[in-house]
């Protein structure tokens, strides 16, 4: 600062002529620029430290072309009649895009809040000077790109406010923090969804899908766990021996076949199957030495069986081509 | 026992049911039951009504098994000693005793028909139980045996009066009871009146073919048979919980419709009554050509050997045919196997 007032006296004393950017020039023919304004998207409740961000395109028409060095300098000190405004230009960018017959600038400003006060006050982004120089007769023009006026808010409320007066559609509202509130929702959610589940669950019959807890579909998971020796094939066939009980509500034996395909009637395809279900079930448990038609691996067809009955039990008509390779044994 | 013989003597079984159901149309089902308790060397009690051919189905078995057939009617004045012998005045002026029925074939005695048993004294229901459990009287200071006898008593349900109720532990002694009822196939029943060969009941048993089994032989085969036919450790569990639930149905979640459960049983099975109704599911397991005993065995015999051993609360009495079928019917369908 102190460079510089040296330098201006300087220059003043030895009569050298004033710099460009010291003079006030005549404004350029409006015809020669157009400009778009991208301002803050409101004006109000503005408060100390906080950025405004201003984007200005300006499309300078030929003979005429923009000064660079007419643009604002980051950190300078504005003052409104000798007083510092406390707004401030922090940052400032541009892009160039050249065409025919002109060029457009786009100046991304940001500037930033350093004053505050207890009432809510005036203030505005500055209206910045650039200059245009007539690229033929060297002739250097002003331009005034205009300034944008706001609101700063004290940080707290001094006194008795009419919030009426000082409301604005602007002005957000204050908000508390809720921040232990929304965790607290969360997880009471996150409980909430974990019961329906389980009721659901429960509901359906201790699985997740419809008729995925029916005797059948059990008994093919729990089957499919079995070891492949005498003992699992007894389990397994005492595991489907279960699920036709629980399925027709009662015992079934070859004997009352009829009776329970009569009554559940879905299963009828695989009428010949249950026969042989039986066949093998009077082997496993009561005669070793009765002559079963099963396939030679009795386990592989409990499971193909027992999927063919899960298919009858969701009201599917059961592949039964796979199941025909029966043997005697 | 070679399979061969075991095979020799279910043709003739086979024939021998199959004779007997040309004779008695519509009976297939007591006619295998007949048959069972034969082989399985039990003693049968028919339940039916008048008519209904339970005289000439005994006839039938008897022409085929061979060996002497006697028959007493029950009446409210038979006394013990009308089975023993019976006293007359002869040409000669002069007493003379004769056997009664039960001595009159002796030892080849086969088949010993009781009509209308519950009209029988209880003295006389004695002495016949003794006979049968034992096979054995005495009489004329001697022993008698009948080793190949098996009863076969009736009794009508309809009629109550001048009769007396035979009691559980003598009904524990019958094997079966067997209910004959009238075909209710219309082809049959009109046989049954039109077809003239029903009408002569002489000439009708005259065609099943004498002595298709030998009945001397019975007992020695029979014994075989029962040892021929095994039953695996599932088959035994499972009878073992069909006679608990015998006992306390409840347990077992069966439920007779009407009927309050928790009284309705006194006593369930005896063990002489499951034994029996093992020995007839073997038999059965043999007619079937089966070498094991199966569910379905105990389940062919189990309603005809063990309703009529069940004791219900005096007030279920009088239902107990329909009580006891339906209660049986629960257990089989509410325990199962394995």
């Amino acid at each position: 600062m102190r460079a510089s007032f040296l330098l201006i006296t300087l220059t003043s004393i030895l009569g050298i002529q004033p710099a460009i950017a010291d003079v006030i020039l005549p404004d350029i023919n409006a015809k020669y620029v157009t400009i778009i304004e991208e301002n803050p998207t409101r004006d109000a409740g503005f408060v100390v430290g906080d950025v405004l961000d201003r984007t200005i395109t300006l499309t300078v028409k030929k003979p005429y072309e923009l000064v660079k060095e007419s643009l604002p300098i980051e950190g300078y000190e504005h003052r409104y009649k000798g007083q510092i405004s406390g707004i401030e230009l922090v940052k400032i960018s541009t892009e160039e895009t050249k065409h025919s017959d002109s060029v457009t600038h786009v100046l991304h400003l940001r500037y930033q809040i350093f004053t505050t006060g207890k009432l809510a006050k005036p203030a505005a982004l500055r209206a910045e000077i650039v200059k245009m120089r007539n690229t033929t007769n060297k002739d250097v023009r002003q331009y005034r790109i205009p300034s944008y006026s706001f609101r700063i808010s004290p940080l707290s409320v001094f006194g008795s406010v009419k919030l009426k007066e000082e409301m604005s559609p602007f002005i957000a509202p204050l908000l508390l923090d809720s921040s232990r509130e929304k965790l607290t929702i969360k997880v009471l959610i996150g409980v909430l969804a974990a019961s329906l589940l389980g009721l659901l669950y429960m509901l359906g019959m201790h699985a997740w899908l419809p008729r995925m807890g029916a005797p059948f579909a059990k008994a093919y998971r729990d089957i499919r766990k079995m070891p492949d020796t005498a003992e699992g094939l007894q389990q397994a066939v005492a595991r489907l021996h279960e699920s036709l009980n629980k399925t027709a509500g009662n015992s079934v034996f070859s004997s009352n076949l009829a009776d329970f395909l009569q009554k559940k009637p879905a299963f009828s395809p695989v009428k010949q199957e249950i026969e042989q279900f039986f066949g093998l079930s009077r082997q496993v448990f009561f005669e070793p030495n009765a002559v079963t038609n099963v396939s030679a691996s009795p386990k592989t067809w409990l499971q193909k069986f027992c999927r063919h009955l899960r298919d009858c039990e969701r009201g599917l008509l059961p592949e039964l081509k796979s199941t025909t390779n029966t043997k005697a044994s | 026992m070679s399979d061969t013989q075991l095979a020799d003597w279910r043709n003739h079984a086979l024939t021998l049911e199959s004779e007997v159901n040309k004779v008695v149309v519509g009976q297939e089902s007591p006619v295998r039951l007949i048959t069972t308790s034969i082989f399985a060397r039990g003693h049968v009690l028919l339940e039916g009504d008048v008519g209904v051919g339970k005289t000439t189905l005994l006839r039938a078995f008897t022409r085929g098994i061979g060996g002497g057939y006697q028959r007493i009617e029950g009446t409210i004045d038979l006394m013990p000693n009308d089975l023993v012998y019976h006293t007359y005045l002869g040409e000669d002026g002069k007493p003379h005793v004769s056997a009664g029925p039960l001595l009159q074939s002796g030892e080849n005695l086969s088949i010993f028909f009781f009509n209308e048993i519950n009209r029988a004294r209880p003295q006389v229901h004695s002495l016949l139980l003794r006979v049968m459990a034992e096979r054995t009287l005495t009489a004329f200071n001697k022993e008698h045996h009948f080793p190949h006898m098996l009863v076969f008593a009736d009794r009508n349900q309809v009629e109550k009066e001048e009769t007396f109720d035979i009691p559980s532990a003598a009904r524990d002694r019958f094997m079966m009871e067997i209910p004959i009822v009238v075909p209710s196939d219309a082809a049959i029943m009109e046989s049954l009146v039109f077809d003239t060969r029903f009408h002569d009941v002489d000439a009708l048993v005259a065609n099943v073919p004498e002595s298709i089994l030998q009945f001397d032989q019975l007992n020695g085969f029979a014994a075989k048979l029962q040892n021929s036919i095994t039953a695996s450790p599932t088959l035994r569990s499972y009878v073992l919980n069909l006679w608990r639930a015998t006992k306390t149905p409840m347990d077992f979640g069966v439920k007779v419709s009407g009927v309050d459960m928790n009284r309705l049983v006194l006593s369930g099975a005896s063990p002489r009554g499951m034994g029996m109704v093992l020995r007839a599911a073997r038999v059965n397991a043999w007619l079937n050509e089966r070498t094991a005993v199966l569910p379905e065995d105990i389940h062919a015999v189990l309603h005809s050997t063990v309703a009529h051993r069940l004791v219900f609360s005096p007030v279920y009495e009088m239902r107990r045919t329909e009580i006891a079928r339906d209660m049986l019917s629960g257990i089989i369908n509410a325990i199962a196997t394995p």
